[in-house]
């Protein structure tokens, strides 16, 4: 556990050529930005200053209804993450488990799975409504695929030996499944919920840029449409955040132990 | 030398697996027994079904004909009398040293306390004692065997089964993990039926070695190993130690011919068939 938090622990910055780097290329990036936002090469306003951007961000933040629409963008991936996350895992571990099932189903996932959901949102609003509904749907459909492939790999990829040792010992199924199969699979299924949070975020905020009035997706498309340039980057500061955030969390659940080398 | 009878009784073991080239025989009417307290190798080329031995003595494999006892108790599948060491790579890597070894004591509802007091010993008796928490990944090939070994110790079965538990090992961590054993052997008085194909091991470990033959396997032969007890590792030196090594290579040696040849041909088999 000790070296685990030496290893994350952030060291001084000067010290650390990477971290110094990381920063380097955002403070560049930053410069540039700004560096073409004075000189007036593109439109006014495309590439609005720092100062703006900034501007907008605060007061987005301090803006009771933005929190409205942050929430029923959160609230829907939420509840997407669930729906899609718990059958994905359900019939990844019964196609993982199964070799017939495998071989029969397998391949329909590997073809719908990188299919742009986008195209059966027309369906998702016919079905659940063009209220949150069909925006959980889209997410579902999103996160359900990379979560149902990652778990039936997993499953198949457990060294047959533990399962062997956890029979020698004459392990009851749950025990089997609670001490042996699932901590023998947490890489990949955290692997396939940070895959299926992410594809879950897009699908989400992609319906609501189409067809809504509520949400992130919607707020972005809408300061678009007025050409409140400043704004639409504040927001996708924010959503880029969040990603970064939940992504940061998803992965320190599944940070396995150091693998043996054979 | 057998006080009480023996305590595990192998009778006419005969288990037949189907390929693709039709029924193959892996082995055939196994009968053998091991005193308390003994340590009986047995030894055969690739393709003699040890392995074979290993699981259906072990209980993992069923669909064989003839009996597996106990202390006088017919058993079929995984029994808590038996405890078996695997050949590959088996320790739990998302589980500590100790947690490894106190997985059985876990499995049977030991409570943790307890079960941590109990592993710590059979940690200690390996000779990983200061190693309890660490991860298998942070040890060595020989220190995860000796894991794995501690962790069925643990369950404290009347019976030992290894399944060639040092293949994966250079020869000379194999000679010290074999002092290990023998100190082990030494102290807890071990049941132990060790498959290998190594005969200095089987020789430097056993009182008796059981020699079986190539496809199907059968026993072809038993010797008793006369050596004294205890011993250590610089055994192998003796003149004793060289003769049995002698005797029981010339009854391999014919064996694992056999094995090469069948391979050689199987594989020219393989290239005339595309």
């Amino acid at each position: 556990m000790a070296e685990t938090g030496r290893l994350t622990r952030a060291p001084a910055l000067v010290a650390n050529p990477v971290m110094l780097l990381r920063v380097g290329l955002i403070a560049a990036v930053l410069a540039l930005w700004q560096t073409v936002s004075v000189s007036g090469l593109l439109f006014r306003d495309v590439v609005p200053s720092l100062g703006a951007i900034a501007g907008a961000l605060a007061r987005l933040l301090v803006d009771p209804g933005f929190f409205g629409h942050l929430g029923t963008s959160a609230l829907e991936i939420a509840v997407a993450l669930v729906i899609g996350g718990l059958s994905g895992l359900i019939v990844g571990l019964a196609l993982g488990a199964n070799r017939l099932l495998g071989k029969a189903f397998e391949p329909y996932l590997y073809y719908l799975g990188p299919t742009p959901k986008i195209i059966f949102f027309p369906i998702m609003i016919m079905w659940f409504g063009v209220g949150p509904g069909s925006k959980v749907a889209m997410g579902v459909i999103s996160c359900f695929f990379p979560i149902a492939l990652s778990t039936a790999a997993g499953m198949r990829q457990i060294d047959r030996v533990l399962i062997r040792v956890g029979r020698s010992f004459r392990a009851a199924t749950w025990q089997m499944v609670s001490k042996i199969y699932l901590p023998a699979m947490r890489e990949p299924i955290v692997n396939g919920v940070r895959l299926g949070f992410g594809v879950a975020v897009i699908g989400t905020l992609l319906a609501e840029t189409k067809l809504s009035n509520r949400g992130v997706g919607f707020l972005v498309i809408n300061s678009y449409s007025t050409f409140d340039m400043p704004r639409m980057y504040a927001l996708l500061i924010i959503v880029f955040m969040i990603a970064i955030g939940v992504n940061a969390l998803v992965g320190r659940l599944g940070a396995g132990r150091p693998h043996i080398k054979s | 030398m057998k006080p009480a009878g023996p305590i595990l009784v192998v009778e006419d073991i005969v288990k037949r697996f189907d390929t693709p080239d039709g029924a193959l025989t892996a082995i055939d009417r196994v009968s053998f027994d091991v005193a308390p307290g003994e340590f009986l190798a047995v030894i055969g080329p690739s393709g003699c079904g040890k392995s074979t031995l290993f699981n259906v003595i072990g209980g993992l494999i069923d669909g064989y004909q003839g009996r597996v006892s106990v202390a006088g108790e017919t058993v079929r599948g995984p029994h808590a009398a038996l405890g078996m060491v695997f050949q590959e790579e088996s320790t739990f890597p998302w589980r500590t040293v100790i947690e490894n070894v106190a997985f059985p004591l876990e499995i049977a509802g030991v409570a943790k306390a307890e079960r941590i007091e109990r592993a710590r010993h059979f940690v200690a008796l390996v000779g990983l004692a200061g190693f309890e928490r660490r991860y298998p990944a942070e040890l060595s090939g020989g220190m995860r065997q000796r894991v794995s070994m501690a962790r069925t110790l643990a369950s404290e079965p009347k019976i030992l089964l290894m399944d060639e538990p040092f293949a994966a090992l250079d020869e000379q961590t194999r000679l010290l993990l074999g002092d290990k054993v023998l100190q082990i052997q030494q102290e807890l008085k071990q049941t132990t039926l060790l498959i290998t194909h190594n005969i200095t091991e089987a020789v430097q470990l056993s009182d008796r070695i059981l020699v079986m033959t190539y496809r199907p396997g059968r026993v072809k032969r038993v010797v008793s190993i006369d050596l004294p007890r205890p011993r250590t590792s610089e055994i192998v030196s003796s003149d004793a130690f060289g003769h049995y090594v002698a005797q029981i290579w010339s009854d391999l040696r014919e064996e694992a011919t056999r094995g090469m040849q069948d391979a050689e041909a199987h594989s020219r088999r393989e290239r005339a068939t595309p």
